[in-house]
């Protein structure tokens, strides 16, 4: 459905976006992850048709977007970040002079808003002025605008940013709902909001794409820096044990242990996914054969935010 | 020609929830009440009964009145056109909708010179009133207004460039005050350059006092048309040009 290659965009001097390449299947949910200032919404802009790439192309529904960015657009939903709104209308003018703008049949604009109202969950603010509405209730009209035309597309900029915890929750629920019928692209700088919602996650650093692949990859990829322990008995026989094998570089006492003792011990750096499960049997190997019984096995980081931060930490490494 | 119309709508309702439309429709009225009321008072004392002037060109033509109104008038009402939407980030749902930058351009246009009409519309209740206590030439009539909407057309043009051009709704007012104000000033060099020089020439081509004083007593000269033609849409073509350039800036 998109198709991005050798993207890049700059503003003046500044590169925002270099040389990115990527692929969204149909009925993908795609996760745009990376800090603020990293490129996201530039990118993001570019695919709604907002912005021009500098160089490469971007096809969107098998349309271009510089030489047939309308047919472009059509195909699109677009939710930009903070979603701006005419703020003097009311929801559902808004959502008419929307569906209207995107060409929707006006014998079915009533039943498309209604529709999109509804799936949004704003139909009980239908006939407040958006001015009045709260953060999170603009947010999702802003939703309503970008599904309206029933876009194949749906494409929405840090779609939780600025909500308390109970939006949050609603908004991801959403954005799934959203993945059954459309293919999402959307970005965030929060990760756990990719690991409940995305399918594929998509890092970008720097303007740069530093990884790809589907969420549970990505997570596989990186991470786990350690592995923490629950073993039977006295701390010091299990920590001498651990200190002894190959690969492990320290070991620390947990809290949190009703009985018995928690430790973690630390891997090495750099190590392969292979690698780490290997560290992790010849840890529990050696307890074994020190007399400690074993009671719990928890690999710990692995988070994406564990990938993140040891894959753009790798990259600073490089560069110094 | 959907997107042009679903725009046009949105502004015209736009402009008229704002208070500040309402401030300048009701400044607008009683500035030519007041002005007609002048002249009807003026012209119903039989001393005073010079050449060739009537009412209703004396209420058009050789006034102040009606630039100083179209001054202070056609800023406000344009400044917000695209700053306001920039400002706010709506521009960007705008033109990630399926729009070419020319429809958008072209409907806020329309919408303004719209509400601009409108609010022009009650002063035709004075000619009812001229007809109906005395005589009323239909021609001058008709041209005067003419001219009422070409100037305000090309004003209003200029406006709506401006407010396409900077970011800052403030700096599009200051901008489009001070091209009608540098535009007005060189047609009033008209009477202090001496006639036969090409300076003399093109204030008087540009001057808005001599148009409305033509459109005024009848006169519709084709090279007005042209003019007033050519400052609404060299305008609106850069407008154009400056909305398409957002995606590149």
């Amino acid at each position: 459905m998109i198709s991005v290659s050798h993207l890049t965009r700059r503003y003046g001097a500044q590169v925002a976006v270099d040389d990115v390449s990527f692929e969204v299947g149909k009925g993908e949910v795609v996760g745009f992850l990376g800090p603020n200032g990293a490129g996201k919404s530039t990118t993001l802009r570019i695919l709604a048709g907002f912005l021009g790439p500098t160089a490469g192309t971007v096809k969107i529904a098998g349309h271009d977007v510089v030489d047939d960015s309308f047919e472009a657009r059509r195909a699109v939903g677009y939710m930009p970040e903070t979603a701006p709104l005419y703020g003097e209308m009311r929801v559902v003018d808004f959502l008419r002079f929307r569906a209207e703008l995107k060409r929707v049949p006006r014998g079915q604009r009533a039943a498309w808003v209604d529709d999109a109202m509804d799936k949004a969950g704003v139909l009980d603010v239908a006939h407040r002025r958006i001015a009045h509405l709260s953060k999170g209730y603009r947010q999702r009209v802003g939703l309503a605008d970008a599904i309206v035309a029933r876009p194949p597309i749906v494409i929405l900029d840090e779609p939780t940013a600025g909500l308390d915890p109970n939006q949050i929750r609603a908004a991801r629920a959403l954005v799934r709902d959203l993945g059954r019928d459309h293919t999402v692209v959307l970005s965030t700088h929060i990760l756990s909001e990719v690991e409940a919602c995305a399918t594929r996650v998509l890092l970008i650093h720097k303007g740069k794409l530093v990884a790809e692949g589907a969420t549970e990859t990505i997570r596989a990829m990186g991470a786990t820096t350690s592995v923490d322990l629950l073993v039977r008995g006295e701390a010091g026989p299990a920590t001498k044990a651990l200190q002894a094998v190959e690969g492990v570089t320290g070991v620390s006492p947990m809290a949190g242990a009703a009985e018995g003792t928690r430790l973690r011990a630390t891997f090495a750096e750099k190590l392969s996914h292979a690698e780490r499960t290997r560290v992790t049997e010849r840890c529990v190997a050696a307890l074994v054969a020190a007399g400690c019984g074993v009671h719990e096995v928890r690999p710990s980081g692995g988070s994406l935010e564990d990938v993140f931060t040891s894959l753009t930490r790798d990259e600073a490494g490089a560069a110094s | 020609m959907r997107a042009f119309w679903a725009i046009y709508k949105r502004e015209l309702f736009t402009f008229f929830v704002t208070p500040l439309a309402w401030v300048l429709v009701v400044v607008f009225l009683v500035v030519q009440g007041m002005h007609f009321y002048l002249l009807v008072d003026h012209f119903s004392r039989p001393v005073d009964l010079s050449g060739d002037e009537t009412p209703l060109s004396a209420f058009f033509g050789n006034t102040v009145l009606m630039y100083l109104v179209l001054f202070v008038l056609v800023p406000p009402m344009t400044m917000r056109l695209f700053a306001e939407e920039r400002r706010s980030g709506t521009i960007e749902m705008l033109m990630t909708a399926p729009v070419s930058a020319a429809s958008v351009v072209l409907s806020k246009y329309a919408a303004v010179l719209t509400t601009y009409v409108a609010m022009w519309a009650p002063t035709g209740l004075y000619l009812v009133i001229l007809h109906r206590t005395g005589g009323l030439d239909a021609g001058a009539a008709a041209s005067s207004y003419l001219g009422v909407l070409l100037v305000g057309a090309g004003y209003l043009s200029i406006g709506l460039c401006a407010s396409a051009l900077v970011r800052s709704q403030f700096l599009a007012l200051v901008w489009t005050a001070l091209v009608l104000l540098g535009l007005f000033i060189l047609g009033v060099g008209e009477f202090v350059t001496r006639e036969g020089t090409t300076m003399h020439a093109l204030c008087a081509h540009v001057s808005v006092w001599a148009h409305m004083n033509d459109f005024a007593s009848g006169v519709v000269d084709s090279r007005r048309l042209v003019f007033y033609g050519t400052l609404v849409a060299l305008p609106l073509y850069v407008s154009t040009r400056a909305v398409e350039a957002w995606r590149w800036g």
